[in-house]
């Protein structure tokens, strides 16, 4: 009996030495892991972006996209973050909707900006979005809903259109899970006290706009797919409270002006 | 890891090719049940359990085969579940899983051409002891 459970430790031993040896290698890079992950990324973010194309034009106006770009270059320098890395998409829409898509993008709708009051409210809806590209949240709710196998074959071109529509549908449509919607909510809050940006109009700015009214209008795309907008109001402001600094405009008021002058 | 001895009578050909059977039952199985491990123990265990009341020699093999699959069937699930967690994203791709699954297949692997050789030479009325399940099939498996 003892002779057999010495044998049993030894195998279970050699089970876990094994197993902990080959952790020390480097798989990830030794099998391209990560290259892959980032190709298929890329690929799978420039076929959604066309089927956005589709549905509407993407403004190219330098008074939309430079104040926009400003907006975004300072959130991103004063939250360490890569600005070369993350694309901004403004399309044409009446949509008030903006979401993150894999490699980096980041799509606004002209209809979110013209429904914000001022840029505190735009930049508190831009940092969420950022949050769920630094996360890692978008692949991870594709991979969740879609299957990592249904991705990568689109990307080799083995999928059908509709089934391009049904990705763009799941992330420009449907909210995050309530514990990753929260995450980038604090994280939102995050950069913009970084950005001595206030964050208190991105909470009222989900208060503003009731779920009701949300359902009347198909357009308020945003809100009605983050539902429990008054609780993510309450800890954003209960968040916000414990770090109150300066807070400045990064664009001037006739900058903001213009740019929703530009996009009525 | 696997010896050869003496069984304490002689098999006779009827015995050596149904002892040398449970071994070939598990091997078909791994083939036909991958990826789902179940299946592998499910087989081995009916052909045990139609063959629990043959004689000792068959009786012996038939428990050595299925007790290997237990083990294997355990490192198998976890593999299989966590595979099923990176495909649908709720754990990352890491070195650590990767790591497992080849120390998982390097087990396999290695039961496979044990179980290969254990079929060839009981089939030839040899009795193969493996390392550990042999002992522990010794206490179980009573004359």
């Amino acid at each position: 009996m003892k002779n057999i459970l010495l044998q049993l430790v030894l195998l279970v031993l050699l089970f876990f030495a094994l197993w902990l040896g080959l952790s020390k290698i480097d798989w990830m890079e030794l099998l391209n892991v990560n290259y892959l992950t980032s190709k298929t990324q890329q690929k799978l973010g420039e076929l959604i972006l066309d089927q956005i194309k589709n549905s509407g034009e993407e403004n190219h106006d330098l008074k939309v996209t430079l104040p926009l770009d400003s907006l975004l270059t300072a959130i991103c320098i004063s939250n360490a973050i890569d600005r070369s890395q993350i694309q901004l998409h403004v399309i044409k829409s009446e949509e008030v909707n903006a979401f993150a898509l894999p490699n980096h993008q980041l799509v606004i709708y002209s209809g979110l900006i013209l429904e914000t009051r001022n840029q505190a409210e735009l930049s508190g809806v831009i940092c969420h979005e950022i949050a769920h590209i630094e996360l890692d949240h978008v692949m991870n709710k594709l991979i969740k809903e879609v299957g990592i196998s249904v991705l990568i074959s689109t990307t080799t071109g083995n999928s059908g259109s509709n089934l391009m529509v049904n990705i763009l549908k799941t992330l420009s449509s449907t909210a995050y899970d309530r514990d990753l919607e929260r995450d980038a909510d604090i994280r939102a809050v995050d950069y913009l006290i970084r950005a001595n940006i206030d964050p208190i109009p991105f909470a009222r700015f989900l208060r503003r706009i009731p779920e009701s009214k949300s359902a009347i209008d198909p357009h308020l795309t945003w809100l009605s797919t983050h539902p429990d907008a008054e609780e993510r109001a309450d800890y954003i402001i209960e968040f916000a409270g414990e770090a109150y600094g300066e807070y400045q405009p990064v664009l001037s008021p006739e900058t903001w002006k213009n740019l929703q002058h530009q996009l009525k | 890891m696997n010896t050869i001895t003496h069984f304490y009578y002689s098999p006779n050909e009827y015995e050596s090719e149904k002892a040398s059977n449970s071994y070939l039952m598990s091997l078909i199985a791994v083939i036909a049940g991958l990826p789902f491990p179940i299946i592998n123990l499910i087989a081995t265990f009916a052909f045990y359990l139609g063959n629990r009341k043959g004689t000792y020699f068959v009786r012996w093999h038939c428990t050595q085969a299925l007790l290997s699959q237990f083990s294997l069937l355990l490192m198998n699930s976890v593999a299989f579940w966590w595979s099923i967690s990176v495909l649908f994203g709720l754990e990352n791709l890491s070195n650590s899983f990767i790591a497992y699954l080849i120390t998982v297949f390097l087990f396999n692997l290695t039961e496979f051409v044990a179980t290969i050789y254990s079929a060839i030479n009981t089939r030839k009325g040899l009795h193969v002891k493996w390392w550990f399940y042999g002992d522990l099939t010794n206490m179980i498996c009573s004359s």
